[in-house]
């Protein structure tokens, strides 16, 4: 009995159990091997596309459009009317490719030329040392950090108006010299601040300055530097003060104690009321410049002087719809109110208002078609004495333009 | 004379500023503990959007982002921490 039962069970299923481990085994072998191949194959493809010590990409914007212009000069009580347009957009068209080379987590090598209505020309050429967790110092061509418009947000897929505030970029000079920044976290608050020693700018006869000159016009440096503070901890406000202060008298010239005192002072606000983005950005400069004595350009015997003190401003608000669920969240809407005072009494003087009012599509996160219609009002206050005076100017302009960062 | 007066008041709050600064620089600088548990995903999309839109994880590779991720701090003047979790978000997200 008890053989019939080892028999009829207990060996067929010992038989069948071991050839069923056989099995197994057999396509385990089999399926180990494909695993292992592919597992090698895939090791060396993860090898072959690990990156290295060093990093080389190509980044960049260009900006191209159409601007359609009204101009009305009236001087001595006579006005004249011009109409002009044009492709390309003279003043704002940018084609700007940047070279980021990564050495290791330490250096970052920065350089963007560009070309624009003014021919090919270096937005910047730098290289940054990585040197703490919250200091960067930076050698090379850079824009100063004078306050925050030129340094961040002039870029035209950035910028949310075809046209830069008046005078804004034109203060903030981009220079050869030596920089240390960094951001910094206390509580629940930020800061931030960007120090920067430079050959600083070049007072020109008529009184206005120029800049980037590798060669130092006086034996002192510039120092233009900036503190951010970011008082809530979502980031939202960021208030900057700026400074920049230097000699701008050629050396051994007769300007050669003139000295350049400028300040900036800007606001940064970003807060989304569901399900609206509301984006503020505003910026005041102030460039004051000793009093000196410049050269008569009528007769170059007599000279003429003035108080050389320059203010440049701008208050904008975009409002973007970013978070209903149709079209609308491509849209956004901006507006702009700038003022740009030069001095009275010089040779270039002018006090000037602009009013810009645009609609931007967001054809992604990063390019942008923009229209952008802005009235422009510009009251000479130049030297009649001098023959500078050039009456008062309007101009509306439409601008249609297209900017993409790549 | 004026003027003088105005240069030398905006130096001294200037000055102000930078020693009210240098003073917290000082007394060292340690986030909350709510700012410190903030996840790279907040991180940026409180600080990309300060200047621009914020962007797609998918714009650029992994590497890319960490170059990227460099030359941003130098504009934006984020801290070493905000940069590297925000880094890290967008390459595991890419």
């Amino acid at each position: 009995m008890r053989n019939i039962f080892f028999n009829k069970w207990v060996f067929p299923s010992i038989l069948l159990v071991s050839s069923c481990t056989n099995l197994f085994a057999q396509n385990n072998t089999v399926v180990d091997s494909a695993i292992l191949n592919r597992l090698t194959t895939l090791e060396q493809q993860v090898n072959y596309n690990k990156p290295g010590n060093d990093h080389i990409m190509v980044v960049g914007l260009t900006t191209i459009g159409f601007a359609d212009i009204k101009t009305t000069n009236t001087l001595n009580g006579i006005a004249t009317t011009a109409k002009t347009n044009s492709l390309g957009d003279a003043d704002h068209y940018e084609f700007s490719p940047m070279f980021l080379w990564r050495h290791g987590n330490k250096f970052l090598m920065e350089f963007e030329p560009s070309f624009s209505n003014n021919g090919l020309g270096v937005n910047w050429a730098d290289v940054s040392f990585f040197a703490a967790p919250n200091l960067i110092i930076r050698a090379g061509y850079f824009v100063l950090p004078f306050g925050a418009y030129s340094k961040r947000l002039a870029a035209g897929w950035i910028d949310k108006l075809a046209t830069d505030p008046m005078g804004i970029a034109g203060m903030t000079p981009t220079d050869y010299g030596i920089e240390a920044e960094g951001g910094l976290s206390f509580g629940s608050m930020k800061m931030n601040y960007d120090v920067a020693l430079s050959n600083g700018n070049q007072l020109l006869p008529d009184g206005t300055l120029t800049s980037g000159n590798i060669s130092d016009n006086n034996n002192n440096k510039t120092i233009t530097a900036r503190v951010g503070l970011l008082p809530f901890s979502n980031s939202s406000l960021e208030l900057g003060v700026s400074g920049m202060f230097g000699k701008v008298g050629d050396a051994g010239s007769k300007f050669e104690n003139a000295k350049g005192n400028m300040y900036a002072f800007d606001l940064n606000y970003v807060k989304t009321f569901n399900p609206i983005f509301v984006n503020i950005k505003a910026q005041y400069n102030i460039v004051n410049i000793s009093d000196v004595n410049y050269v008569n350009p009528l007769d170059a015997t007599q000279t003429y002087t003035f108080n050389n003190h320059s203010t440049a401003g701008f208050a904008q608000c975009a409002v973007r719809p970013g978070g209903v669920k149709n079209f609308l969240k491509d849209f956004e809407v901006a507006g702009r109110y700038t003022s740009y005072n030069t001095p009275s009494n010089s040779t270039w003087g002018s006090d000037q208002h602009s009013v810009s009012i645009g609609l931007d599509y967001w054809l992604s996160w990063r390019s942008v078609i923009k229209f952008t219609y802005e009235t422009f009002t510009g009251n000479s206050t130049a030297s009649k004495l001098l023959n500078a005076y050039t009456g008062k100017t309007e101009t509306n302009t439409l601008y249609l333009q297209f900017s993409i960062q790549l | 004379m004026k003027t003088d007066k105005s240069h030398y008041l905006l130096t001294l709050g200037l000055l102000m500023v930078f020693v009210v600064f240098g003073i917290l620089f000082i007394n060292g600088c340690t986030p909350s503990k709510e700012v410190a548990a903030k996840t790279g995903v907040q991180l940026w999309g409180e600080n990309c959007q300060r200047c621009h839109n914020t962007p797609s994880p998918s714009t650029y590779s992994p590497e890319q982002w960490e170059t990227v991720g460099m030359h941003m701090q130098t504009r934006a003047l984020i801290t070493e921490n905000e940069k590297n979790k925000i880094v890290d978000f967008l390459k595991t997200t890419h």
